[in-house]
């Protein structure tokens, strides 16, 4: 097991798979942090089941924000060299984690970023595929990377990356904004093709598309306002 | 004439109970400022309705009672605006404050452990 990579994953209302996902990650990987948003619902009993650590918002924030406090505890540990962030929803695959970590590795990345639509999207429904389309070539265009995947929840980076994140968009925009980064601050990167599963659940759990208009105009207006 | 003594005294109370008022959230000097001009211009308005009148024609407006509208429509715009501001600023901070909370008791947990 790999003590010198931590496993990030932040979680609102899913106590119905976090437990599974748990004992999933659990196997391969000693350091999981769960970052509870601020549940209303048994995902912090149902954390507490297991050996992951639990971080507790007292309310609810966003997930850039539970991201964010992820990090801010992991970097306390020096031990930590490289960072992952997972999906609590049970939609990644545990092995694509092994595979971003060598990819960034091999190539001597700063962050490597799963990518499904390098990789296979299993069950995807079309609508969000649509959006999700439209999402990506909104982004490109205002960083002028060129990634076919920008809103997947799975990466993989190193400790520089993470001591100079800093995420500031607290809710679906820390996707934007970590791609943003990256191209600020000229970090090595690479996308991984990854597989993701779309369940009735993790369906019912994703971002409606009215959230990516708000989604574009916020970054809009992030990029405006600097 | 018994509203014009109406209004007149609302605006009195407002003005005062604005400066006065400290223990709201820091009111910074030009907002003082505005608040006093709007008082002041409020007063006149209500002594005396035909200086809106003569005010509107001279910025191509109709009557003074449009006037009056248009500037209320551009107040009410710029409270918004500075709502949403503040709300944000609001919210920026909660989120430092949540954070923190978090990661102290997750560091506690961790000692007791």
């Amino acid at each position: 097991m790999d003590k010198n990579i931590c496993v990030l994953i932040p979680v609102y209302n899913e106590g119905e798979v976090i437990r599974q996902v748990l004992s999933d990650v659990l196997k391969e990987y000693s350091n999981v942090i769960c970052i509870d948003d601020g549940s209303r619902d048994n995902s912090q009993s149902e954390i507490k089941k297991t050996n992951a650590k639990l971080i507790v918002h007292p309310i609810n924030l966003g997930q850039g924000a539970a991201l964010q406090t992820g990090i801010d505890y992991a970097l306390q540990d020096p031990k930590v060299e490289f960072f992952a962030t997972f999906d609590a929803d049970g939609q990644h695959e545990l092995k694509d984690i092994k595979k971003l970590l060598d990819t960034l590795k091999s190539k001597k990345l700063d962050i490597a970023l799963g990518s499904r639509f390098l990789g296979r999207a299993e069950n995807m429904p079309w609508s969000k595929k649509v959006t999700l389309k439209m999402a990506i070539q909104f982004s490109n265009r205002t960083t002028g990377l060129k990634l076919t995947d920008t809103y997947n929840g799975m990466r993989v980076f190193n400790r520089k990356f993470a001591e100079n994140l800093n995420i500031q968009g607290y809710d679906f925009t820390h996707a934007a904004e970590i791609i943003e980064k990256i191209a600020l601050g000229n970090y090595k990167y690479a996308e991984v093709p990854v597989t993701i599963r779309y369940t009735e659940y993790s369906k019912s759990k994703g971002m409606p598309i009215l959230n990516a208009i708000n989604l574009g105009l916020d970054t809009l207006l992030n990029r405006i306002s600097k | 004439m018994i509203i014009k003594v109406i209004l007149i005294a609302a605006i009195l109370v407002v003005f005062f109970w604005f400066l006065s008022n400290r223990s709201s959230l820091q009111v910074h000097a030009w907002q003082k400022i505005g608040v006093l001009l709007l008082s002041v211009i409020g007063i006149i308005v209500v002594i005396s309705p035909e200086i809106s009148n003569r005010m509107a024609h001279h910025l191509g407006v109709s009557r003074g009672a449009d006037l009056l509208l248009y500037l209320l429509t551009l107040a009410f715009l710029f409270m918004t605006l500075n709502l949403y501001l503040k709300d944000k600023e609001e919210r920026r901070r909660t989120v430092i404050l949540a954070r923190k909370v978090a990661l102290l008791e997750a560091q506690l947990s961790k000692k007791n452990d």
